[in-house]
């Protein structure tokens, strides 16, 4: 053993002290990170009960109309047939929304049960944009609101234009782009939907030139149950699942959203979404294209 | 015997089957958890990209603590009981270069893996974690076999990018 000076022992002790005061600093920060979390899933949770008590309104409101309208139109005089037009047509908007957020819910039920996968195929991306839109035509017609849709691909408009990707789930990311679009846009509004290839990357950008997004609802908006206007009077419907499946979806398919809001410009949303480079229907053959292969020694 | 079905095990899903499966998954920093059951005979899988969900998003099995949490509840609605079930944990490397702590996700998911796995009193009896660079793991659903595969760093140009020579110093199985 040797013998440490006072000086060494005083100095010794100081870097512990420090050492001590470092990690106590450390631990206060690590608590008060986990206090801001636990406070966020409680919050979460919270959400989520309220959540299960709005989707009954969500629910059972649409199919109380439609079984109400239809009653009516079974019950309306021969003369009186131009009623049943405007009562469709009201059916159709309820059945509409309650097929969207249907679709949505199980679509978010879906990944939090880690059930997703994606299924390539080749997508004619122009057919799947317009059906899309076409969709939401009839939602926009009611308030007057216009879709401008442009496409950029090499190939050029005449021929048909394939990508690799997962139908379906692009076709939720696109709905749920443009029904927000539709939803916030003002009465004879303007929707301009660009989609172009860049590298073998796909990027569609929906703009709206409706509602501004808050600073403070950017940093939440891709949380599950946040919604922009959760006031009861609020006249707009949804449930705040929107854009958190957009970004899980897009999480899947290796792709990105990004989005800028403002006052005079609109709010335009970009989603970019890589190519896929698997094999449709192949899940034998490992992402880059290798073989498995296994050495024989490394069992567990 | 037939053939085993092969599934492939995306980031942020998880699967468990009564059917014997084979189930192939790639892993850098993420971290699959393995389950089987000794006494039913099956096993099931997960893959996840971080730690901890902190509320953001969707509570997907993208985050360790709601993987494992959700594997193990698949497990039980497939008929397992927790007592039966043994673990296996494989991934973590620490595949992009990184100094803050912070960064160090691989080490951070493992870690969620011993500590959630510890307290649910469920063993770990073997595990290949940490290191620099990526693994290709097989899960037999039916046996609890695992077989796993280094992959070397990605070399851009040639295709085949693997030295399956790899020497296997950073796997260390554990004591029973």
């Amino acid at each position: 053993m040797n013998k440490l000076t006072d000086q060494e022992l005083i100095d010794e002790l100081r870097i512990r002290m420090m050492e001590n005061k470092r990690a106590l600093d450390e631990l206060k920060d690590l608590n008060e990170k986990l206090k801001n979390v636990n406070r966020k899933l409680e919050e979460s949770e919270a959400l989520k009960s309220h959540f299960i008590s709005n989707i009954t309104n969500e629910i059972v409101n649409p199919f109380a109309s439609i079984l109400g309208l239809s009653k009516s139109i079974l019950s309306v005089n021969k003369e009186n047939w131009k009623k049943v037009f405007t009562m469709v047509a009201l059916i159709h908007t309820e059945a509409f929304s309650l097929d969207f957020q249907l679709k949505n819910v199980f679509a978010a039920a879906k990944i939090e049960a880690g059930e997703v996968y994606p299924e390539i195929g080749k997508v004619d991306i122009q057919n799947l944009v317009r059906s899309v839109t076409e969709s939401f035509r009839i939602e926009a017609h009611k308030k007057k609101v216009t879709f401008d849709l442009s496409f950029d691909f090499p190939t050029g408009e005449e021929t048909t234009y394939c990508f690799k990707t997962d139908p379906e789930k692009l076709k939720l990311i696109l709905s749920n782009l443009i029904n927000n679009a539709v939803k916030f846009s003002y009465e004879e509004g303007r929707i301009t939907i660009r989609i172009w290839t860049e590298e073998q990357v796909l990027y569609v950008s929906v703009l709206d030139n409706g509602v501004e997004i808050t600073d403070e609802f950017k940093q939440i908006i891709f949380d599950r149950f946040k919604r922009a206007d959760s006031s009861i009077t609020s006249i707009n419907r949804g449930h705040g699942l929107g854009l958190s499946i957009v970004k899980a979806l897009l999480d899947l398919l290796g792709g990105d959203i990004t989005f800028e809001s403002d006052k005079e410009k609109g709010t335009i949303f970009t989603i970019n979404i890589p190519e896929s480079m698997e094999e449709e229907d192949s899940f034998d053959t490992s992402l880059n294209g290798n073989e498995m292969f296994f050495d024989d020694n490394q069992v567990f | 015997m037939t053939e085993p079905s092969v599934h492939f095990l995306y980031p942020s899903t998880l699967f468990a089957s009564r059917e014997p499966y084979i189930v192939n998954t790639i892993l850098g920093s993420c971290v699959a958890v393995c389950f089987y059951d000794t006494v039913l005979q099956f096993g099931g899988i997960n893959h996840y990209m971080l730690p901890f969900w902190n509320g953001q998003g969707l509570a997907s099995p993208k985050f360790g603590n709601i993987a494992i949490t959700k594997l193990l509840e698949k497990m039980q609605a497939l008929g397992s009981s927790q007592k039966n079930i043994i673990a296996k944990v494989f991934g973590g490397g620490n595949i992009i270069e990184a100094s803050a702590a912070q960064f160090m996700i691989g080490d951070r998911n493992i870690v969620v893996a011993k500590d959630m796995l510890k307290e649910l009193q469920i063993q770990i009896i073997s595990s290949s974690v940490g290191g620099s660079l990526g693994r290709k793991i097989q899960f037999n659903t039916a046996t609890g076999e695992v077989k796993q595969k280094i992959i070397e760093k990605q070399q851009p140009v040639n295709g085949s990018s693997i030295n399956i020579n790899q020497p296997s110093g950073i796997i260390k199985p554990l004591e029973k």
